[in-house]
């Protein structure tokens, strides 16, 4: 298992050819409370750094970017009635589940995440 | 002559003092000399008094029809002197839309009342704030049910031509396409629909009653549209919802329609007052502003402008519309009518309308006029009779009754609301019968 | 009956307001689609009036009081203008009335459009759009027209800068275009290196407001143009900020092509709580066969008709645009005149930069060694690193002063924003008291800072939990 992180503040935690995604803490706090979660539909084909889904707080709509290339496999249908899951916890708050068929090229560790903030 | 600005002679020296300025002038230096304008070729002001006369005066000439048998889109009804009273406090009428709601509960309130009324109303789950008109409302609930591979809006011809003009111009520029069909005995066809309708089919959008009066079937026309995985949008008379069944119980997704019947004037036209209403699972797509009900730090009631990002303030580009101002004020106008008139006034005026029309369609056959359709109708219907449309027209405009609309050399389209009387149906049917 | 209590929870079984004449003729029901669960409160007048009269006492008008919102010019609106709008002989005609029996209305939408011609600087005029993004959305797709009119199908990107209203992207997209946002400058104009670099062959247009949101005039107006204008893009003016420069400069003098209007601002008829507006749109010689139909033409005998266009976008509305409300800004401008027009931009100059003098030391203006227009941007920042106390609750103490806050948040390119525009119509005594209250609020910042943070202290409600009603999502009455 390895944990990745992009440029625009998400997070892929691979698992042998699955990812959960979900956005960081960082995201989270600038957002300020999550009321909303889009989430993507399940069986629909995303793009390493195309659109995924978007997030919403009370003054601001997110879009939320792929950070892996796929098929979405599974959502977390938990965030549609408790979408300030995101705030509690945005590290364990996964968006949804990618079966992956790339990678973005601009990943990062988190050590190279955290020294980019 | 006039102007409104309080600011004396004295007063301006010293404020221009503050600013660190000699002359108003100086506040412009950054504007280019050479894009200054000269003085504008408009007329010099006028007094108040002369404004108010010189207005006066155009006023007079606009004719003010003793008798209206004209409705299609805008419609003549009494308005209940308290809807004037109340639409006029300058309270309502000179705030900005409710962006600070400790200072705007009052009309925070009355648009959280004017959402309750459209559900109530429509049988819809949720409405908006209000849209600019039933023509722009039509549009904006096309546009909703915009969806991957799903962008064909079927319509018949019988929809009011100035909400059909409307969405072609809208849906044009979001590449969707505006399936007009042919009009079956002046009804939609639904079974011609339902052949058509395949998985590129977004919405089916209808009107009821339609424009030439007839009360389509509504369940018939959502059916062939769910049949196909597509929406169906009804388009309503509100003050034919006291008498007729709710869009939401014909399956409707989403409806719309035109407020104005709702206590505001017929005004040449506006302003009017778009509705929408959808179910639930649609609200993130619904346009403008909605309001909802929340607390406050102590836990009292309170309501505030909500779901914001799905606007254009904040989404910008990829807002659901880009509608800011609304019609807030004709919203309010509405909610008040409906206030003044309630369960039974608005029942009342539904019946006295139809009652009306179809005592006119009556007597109208007795003078040799034909109705073009057989439907059933509730407060407009066509005539037929061969060449005499202008004949009919100028007789009625002579003893000062607006006749229904010319559809053609032949047909006129009528309306009937509690407005009118059997006095003046009497004598309009005396006129007919004698330009025939 | 609590005055939180809304009308469902005051219904009275049988009580009656408006009462209508009994019918004269057979009652007669239709055959089909008969509803039978309809179902409305039923009140006596007297409740019904006090009902709403309540509702108007928590509410706040210009009438109420100073109403600085920024971009919103919330300036005074004449009670003539209210009266004219409400003679039968405009309230009571049919739209669908014969021509001959509306010359009157006729002449108030020809003469109007006349006047804004010469205001804009334009060669035509529609008032058909109902507000200002309305006004945006048919400009836009005048411009989409005139592409494709040329033959110039690749022109499918809008440049927007970044201080832009959100309407100007909103109304892009929705008019079919891509929307191509640019950075501001360091003096947070149109930074023209990122211009230059974003307008070519694919350019359909610039959209920009000028003044700009911050309340600065474009020195930059004329190179901007040239630039547009070379790629073969136009440029589209947001007249949100009209009020600055009317009778000073003309959009159509600037170089700009399509200039929409927010009658509802500038020609000072109400804002209703939100609606109705009135957004003209006025456009040069070259688009204006693209222009939504109908448009009024006069005759050589001097009567007005409807005039149609075969090269017209179509309609953007029913009818004719919102007729009453243009109606009022009609009886504006034959008010003030020539004259009359340019003092008002004078005096709302004035009044700006008289406020902006008395607060500029507590609250920085941005580009405050300039000269604003109509408006400006004082930023909170200072204050919040100082106290914590943000441009919200500075906003929120000035409702306890009785004064409606100005615009927060808004240009996004400016920190802790808040935007103020006294008007014209606003006295010395007004603007000194906003001072003061100003730097009274300023002051209390510092000395009592959870005193700020909790305000409004005075208000019908105190904070509302937004995000609260963003969940629970409760959007209607049901009992």
């Amino acid at each position: 298992m390895s944990l990745y992180f992009t440029k625009s503040h998400e997070w892929a935690d691979v698992d042998g050819d699955i990812a959960a995604v979900g956005i960081t803490d960082y995201a989270a706090g600038e957002l300020g409370d999550v009321v909303y979660v889009e989430l993507p539909e399940v069986g629909s084909a995303v793009q390493a750094g195309g659109k995924l889904c978007e997030v919403e707080s009370v003054k601001a709509a997110s879009e939320i970017f792929s950070p892996v290339s796929g098929v979405v496999t599974e959502v977390n249908t938990a965030l549609e009635d408790a979408p300030e899951l995101i705030n509690a916890d945005a590290m364990t708050a996964w968006i949804c589940k990618i079966k992956i068929d790339g990678l973005n090229a601009e990943l990062m560790d988190e050590t190279a995440y955290k020294a980019g903030l | 002559m006039s102007d409104y600005i309080p600011v004396t002679e004295r007063e301006r020296e010293e404020m221009l003092a503050a600013t660190g300025v000699k002359s108003v002038d100086e506040l412009f230096a950054d504007i280019p000399a050479g894009l200054r304008a000269g003085r504008l070729k408009l007329p010099a002001g006028l007094s108040q008094q002369e404004v108010y006369e010189k207005l006066k005066k155009t006023a007079s000439l606009n004719r003010v029809y003793r008798s209206c048998m004209r409705g299609a889109g805008a419609y003549r009804h009494y308005i209940p002197s308290a809807v004037k009273a109340i639409a006029s406090r300058s309270e309502f009428v000179t705030a900005y839309t409710p962006y600070q709601a400790e200072m705007s509960q009052g009309i925070l309130r009355a648009m959280f009342e004017y959402q309750t009324y459209i559900c109530l109303l429509t049988g819809m789950d949720v409405s908006n704030a209000s849209l600019y008109n039933g023509a722009t409302a039509a549009a904006e609930a096309a546009l909703m049910t915009k969806e991957r591979g799903r962008y064909k809006v079927f319509v018949t011809d019988n929809v009011r031509p100035d909400v059909l003009a409307v969405m072609k111009t809208y849906l044009a520029a979001k590449n969707m396409e505006l399936v007009v069909l042919p009009a079956k005995d002046g009804l939609t066809d639904a079974e011609a629909l339902g052949a058509l309708l395949d998985g590129s089919a977004a919405a089916v959008y209808a009107e009821r009653p339609n424009y030439f009066g007839l009360i389509e079937d509504f369940d018939a026309i959502g059916e062939a549209a769910h049949a196909a995985g597509a929406k169906f949008i009804g388009g309503c008379n509100p003050i034919s919802l006291a008498l007729l069944k709710t869009p939401a119980d014909c399956g409707a997704d989403i409806a719309v329609g035109e407020g104005q019947p709702l206590g505001m004037s017929l005004a040449f036209g506006g302003p009017y007052l778009g509705f929408i209403a959808c179910k639930e699972k649609e609200v993130r797509k619904l346009p403008g502003r909605i309001v909802g009900e929340t607390v406050d730090k102590n836990m009292r009631k309170a309501y505030v402008l909500t779901l914001q990002p799905r606007e254009q303030h904040i989404k910008r580009e990829r807002a659901s519309s880009n509608i800011c101002s609304n019609e807030a004020l004709c919203a309010l106008t509405a909610t008040v009518y409906m206030g003044a008139m309630g369960k039974e006034g608005m029942r009342e005026a539904a019946s006295a309308c139809t009652s009306y029309a179809h005592y006119a369609a009556r007597k109208f056959r007795e003078t040799g006029l034909e109705l073009r359709y057989e439907g059933e109708f509730f407060h407009e219907f066509v005539t037929v009779a061969k060449g005499a449309s202008d004949r009919i027209l100028a007789a009625l405009d002579e003893r000062g009754i607006l006749g229904g609309l010319r559809l053609s050399d032949d047909e006129l389209l009528w309306c009937f609301t509690e407005l009118n009387s059997k006095a003046e149906i009497d004598e309009a049917t005396a006129l007919i019968g004698g330009a025939l | 009956m609590s005055a939180d209590n809304l009308i469902f929870e005051k219904s009275s079984l049988g009580a009656r307001a408006a009462t209508i004449r009994n019918p004269d003729v057979p009652v007669y029901a239709p055959s089909c689609a008969l509803r039978e669960n309809f179902d409305f409160p039923e009140l006596t007048e007297v409740a019904l009036v006090r009902h709403y009269t309540a509702l108007s006492r928590m509410a706040f008008g210009v009438d109420n009081g100073f109403y600085p919102l920024g971009s919103c010019t919330m300036k005074y609106n004449p009670k003539l203008n209210e009266e004219i709008a409400s003679f039968e002989g405009f309230t009571d005609i049919h739209p669908l009335a014969p021509e001959g029996s509306v010359q009157g209305a006729l002449e108030v939408m020809y003469g109007l459009s006349e006047a804004l011609k010469e205001i804009t600087g334009m060669d035509a005029v529609t008032l058909q759009p109902a507000a200002g993004a309305h006004g945006e959305y048919t400009g836009l797709s005048i411009i989409a027209a005139y592409h494709k009119g040329r033959g110039d199908l690749a022109r499918k990107k809008i440049i927007v800068p970044d201080s832009a209203h959100g309407t100007n992207p909103a109304s892009a997209a929705m008019a079919g275009f891509e929307v191509i946002n640019i950075p501001s400058d360091e003096g947070k104009g149109v930074d023209l290196d990122a211009l230059r670099a974003a307008a070519g062959a694919d350019t359909a247009a610039l959209m920009l407001t000028n003044p700009t949101t911050l309340g600065l005039f474009e020195k930059n107006i004329e190179a901007i143009a040239e630039i547009v204008h070379s790629a073969g893009g136009l440029l589209y003016y947001d007249g949100a900020n009209l009020n600055a420069v009317m009778g000073i400069v003309r959009p159509g003098d600037m170089g700009f092509d399509v200039v929409h209007l927010n009658l509802h601002k500038t020609f000072s008829t109400p804002h209703g709580g939100g609606g109705p507006g009135s957004g003209p749109v006025g456009c040069k010689r070259a688009l204006e066969k693209y222009l939504p139909d109908p448009h009024v033409i006069k005759n050589a005998d001097g009567t007005y008709s409807f005039a149609y266009s075969g090269d017209s976008i179509g309609k953007v509305s029913s009818f004719y645009g919102n007729f009453l409300v243009y109606l009022k800004a009609y009886a504006y401008i034959l008010t003030l005149g020539a004259e009359g027009i340019r003092r008002s931009a004078e005096g709302a100059v004035l009044n700006a930069n008289y406020l902006k003098a008395g607060i500029s030391d507590l609250y920085p203006v941005e580009g405050g060694a300039r000269h604003c227009m109509h408006e400006f941007v004082a930023s909170c920042e200072r204050l919040k690193e100082e106290c914590g106390v943000s441009a919200m609750d500075v906003a929120k103490a000035l409702i306890d002063r009785g004064m409606h806050p100005p615009t927060m948040y808004f240009p996004t390119i400016v920190h802790e924003a808040l935007m103020f525009e006294p008007t014209e119509t606003e006295d010395k005594a007004t603007l000194d008291a906003a001072i003061e209250a100003l730097r009274a609020v300023y002051d209390e910042a510092h000395a009592d800072p959870e005193k700020l943070v909790s305000a409004p202290h005075n208000a019908v409600i105190s904070r509302p939990d937004e995000v609260l009603a963003a969940k629970r999502q409760i959007l209607r009455w049901k009992g």
